[in-house]
């Protein structure tokens, strides 16, 4: 049985991602032709600017503090 | 030692405190329109004005600005290195902070300003965001790897805010905490 990663996960040798919302007249379908993943895309755009800005601050700092964890080994 | 953590908000802030006319540009500007990338530093373009130029640099002194590129000694950026057309990448004390004199073919403030939309990204605080079509044509041009790799994610992030769509059920939206 696939994971919930795997089963979310684009068919990297079709390019598409294979289940019921690849299909074309879904426009709510999971990934893009070229494998873009469309919900993080809606995910994103359901933020305000505000929001978006803290996102990418949480981002950067998340990968800021693993960064400095690796090299204080 | 560890580095500074990103604090976009404290470097917007401050340069607008300062009264500094610039542009959000780069892979944040994309993330503020919508475009699902992760950052981790902050790209602006600034007016080469001269007056823009003095209040800029106080505002790069307040948060105590230097290359880089130079790790064993601070180097301060000046009045004449801040007026070229050429990328300063700096290091402040809230994180990476590149200032691009120009982008593209050659394109400084005056020529990305009408391509650019006011963004309230904090309480009270409004800043110029380079649009996303602009952003995309210009990575178009460059052509190097790492841009051409970011462009289907921002063609993709402006087709669905141009055909807006709600997100899946399951999906909703949980709002980040307040920093």
């Amino acid at each position: 049985m696939k994971s919930k990663h795997q089963r979310n996960r684009p068919n990297l040798s079709g390019g598409r991602k294979v289940s019921s919302s690849s299909c074309p007249r879904n426009q709510n379908r999971a990934y893009s032709e070229d494998g873009v993943d469309m919900t993080l895309i809606r995910w994103m755009l359901s933020f305000t600017p505000a929001e978006r800005l803290q996102i990418a601050q949480q981002s950067a700092q998340s990968i800021q503090e693993m960064r400095n964890a690796v090299r204080g080994r | 030692m560890p580095s500074a953590a990103a604090d976009y908000q404290a470097i917007l802030r401050t340069l607008v405190d300062h009264k500094v006319d610039f542009i959000v540009v780069g892979g944040l500007s994309a993330m503020l329109h919508g475009a699902p990338i992760v950052t981790l530093d902050l790209d602006l373009v600034h007016s080469r004005d001269s007056q823009n130029l003095e209040r800029f640099l106080q505002a790069l002194e307040s948060l105590d600005a230097h290359s880089r590129e130079r790790t064993d000694r601070k180097i301060r950026p000046t009045l004449p290195f801040l007026d070229i057309s050429g990328h300063l990448l700096l290091a402040t004390s809230k994180g990476p902070l590149d200032v691009l004199g120009t982008i593209g073919d050659d394109l400084g403030y005056d020529e990305l300003l009408k391509h650019t939309t006011e963004m309230e990204v904090a309480k009270d605080l409004h800043v110029r965001v380079l649009n996303l079509d602009k952003t995309i044509e210009i990575k178009e041009k460059l052509a190097r790897e790492k841009d051409r790799a970011m462009l289907p994610v921002l063609r993709r992030a402006l087709e669905a805010k141009r055909n807006p769509q709600p997100p899946a059920r399951g999906q909703r939206k949980k709002r980040p905490k307040n920093s």
